[in-house]
């Protein structure tokens, strides 16, 4: 495999709560390869929100630590490119607008910044959409923005926290498709965090597999299936039932 | 006749009805009193008529008391604006700057504007004193709906631009401002609503002779009380139109928010 792109080297983290320490991770450790689609399950709550937000340098972690091309994560230095659970468009911006804010943070001229926009508004499948409001799209459109936001700053790095949950089963499976086309022809480092087991082995070459809280990693399954991906062939259900199973035993005990 | 049309029609209809109730009942009290003093509406829209076309004991016409009263209010509104939005985004950006501020404002804020008057005519002269106590009436309802504005900032919202690399000043200029710009908004509308309901307050003790307040104590001291209620019905009628107004341009600029659109 290619050199790795992310070593993420036994980080621990933990909250204080008054008197209690919550520990929520605890000795996680993995690497990820340059272009590498990685997802990541584990129960709710388990605290996969905190790791993403600690390999994206929102949150430090309490102990270990993450390092990115050799360096430890700086949005400053590293392009990320974030699809939060929470919808997190701007709703004072229209879509171009709200595409155009990495580039703009980023201190990028208008035309230019217009231009780039528009490539990747074309991408998602929004072109017509430039002039609407948040409040005037669908939740599939809104995720498909915040999509296009994050690609247009061309990230080192994409990070999704569950981009898909609420969303209806046609249309998550159709933005499935559509994330695997983008990725595929772009061919980017994606880390995406889901509970469903099966849309982790629709998208990813490997699934890491988190355990309850204080969450370590169970287990690292690769998917070696060629895609598109059969949700209904015998390897795919096989592949599917054997994380299950891994996941109800963190569930269930 | 279509659905919307017919609302229109009715509640243009209970509008009429309401009004011309509320007139002939009054209209019967001034009967029923029959105290000279008590004025009736009919007299109230002469002494209107005749404060607009002749002007007053002075030679000031509706138009120029109106004008000099909306001058006062701008003046005290503006300073309320320039202090009370800065002041309101540093309190909920900074918890440091609230801890400091707070213990002190929020005692003064329970000083009401009128309780300030005494004092004004101490120390201020001109048009100080006018914008000494509209700024009173203004300053505190802007700046408590600027940190509520700020508080309502998404945190998802701040993280989001974080992550794209953006510093504290970009957050404040490109999330925290303009989201919460409809609160602010709304600040500047019920800041200016009071202030211009302080405009009383502030002409009783401005020596000019000019201005509605200043026309409602000309005319309680002549006990010409028709024309006291034309000065105090002219301040509801440039109330409320300022306040619609207002709330048009808030229904314009914040399209984006769908509470307001409804």
């Amino acid at each position: 495999m290619a050199e790795d792109e992310i070593i993420i080297d036994s980080i621990s983290k933990s909250f204080k709560q008054g008197s209690q320490t919550l520990e929520v991770i605890k000795e996680v450790s993995f690497n990820v390869s340059r272009g590498e689609f990685i997802c990541i399950v584990g129960p709710s709550g388990c605290g996969k929100t905190t790791l993403l937000k600690m390999i994206c340098g929102l949150e430090p972690p309490t102990l270990g630590r993450i390092l990115i091309r050799g360096n430890p994560p700086n949005p400053k230095v590293h392009k990320f490119g974030v699809i939060f659970q929470e919808d997190s468009l701007m709703p004072w911006r229209n879509v171009m607008n709200n595409i155009k804010f990495g580039l703009e943070i980023r201190g990028m001229d208008e035309i230019k910044a217009k231009q780039i926009a528009e490539k990747y508004i074309e991408i998602v499948g929004l072109k017509g959409f430039e002039n609407y409001y948040p409040h005037q799209l669908s939740g599939g459109m809104k995720k498909r923005v915040a999509i296009a936001r994050a690609l247009a700053i061309d990230p080192d790095l994409i990070l999704m926290d569950e981009p898909f949950a609420d969303l209806d089963a046609q249309t998550r499976s159709f933005m499935q498709k559509e994330l695997f086309r983008i990725w595929s022809g772009l061919n980017k480092t994606i880390i995406f965090i889901t509970h469903n087991v099966e849309e982790a082995v629709f998208l990813a070459q490997r699934v890491i597999i988190m355990t309850r809280r204080p969450s370590r990693v169970k287990a690292i399954i690769k998917i070696d299936l060629p895609h598109p991906r059969n949700r209904l062939s015998p390897p795919f259900i096989s592949y599917r039932e054997k994380i299950l199973n891994m996941f109800h035993e963190e569930i269930w005990g | 006749m279509t659905l919307v049309n017919r609302r229109l029609i009715y509640s243009l209809l209970y509008y009429i009805i309401s009004i011309a109730t509320f007139l002939t009942l009054w209209e019967i009290l001034v009967i029923l009193l029959s105290n000279p003093y008590f004025p009736s509406p009919l007299s109230i829209f002469r002494a209107i008529t005749r404060i607009a076309i002749f002007g007053d004991i002075d030679g000031y016409t509706l138009i120029q008391h109106i004008y000099a009263s909306l001058e006062r209010v701008m003046i005290g509104f503006f300073i309320a604006v320039i202090t009370g939005v800065p002041l309101g985004l540093l309190i909920g950006i900074f918890p440091i700057v609230r801890a400091l501020s707070i213990p002190v404002i929020e005692p003064i804020r329970f000083i009401p504007p009128i309780a300030w008057i005494p004092l004004a005519i101490i120390l201020l002269v001109g048009m100080s004193r006018y914008a000494f106590i509209i700024w009173v009436g203004a300053f505190f309802p802007i700046l408590l709906n600027t940190i509520a504005g700020v508080k309502r900032t998404s945190i998802t919202l701040v993280q989001m631009a974080k992550t794209f690399g953006a510093d504290r000043n970009q957050i404040i200029m490109k999330i925290i401002f303009p989201s919460s710009l409809p609160e602010v908004m709304t600040g500047l509308r019920v800041g200016l609503g009071v202030g211009w309901m302080c405009i009383v307050a502030a002409e009783m003790i401005g020596g000019d002779p000019i201005g509605l307040g200043r026309l409602i104590i000309k005319y309680a001291n002549l006990i010409q009380t028709d024309v006291v209620v034309a000065g105090m019905i002219s301040i509801s009628l440039i109330g409320m139109c300022i306040n619609y107004m207002i709330l048009a341009l808030e229904k314009r600029m914040f399209k984006w928010r769908v509470e307001v659109t409804t």
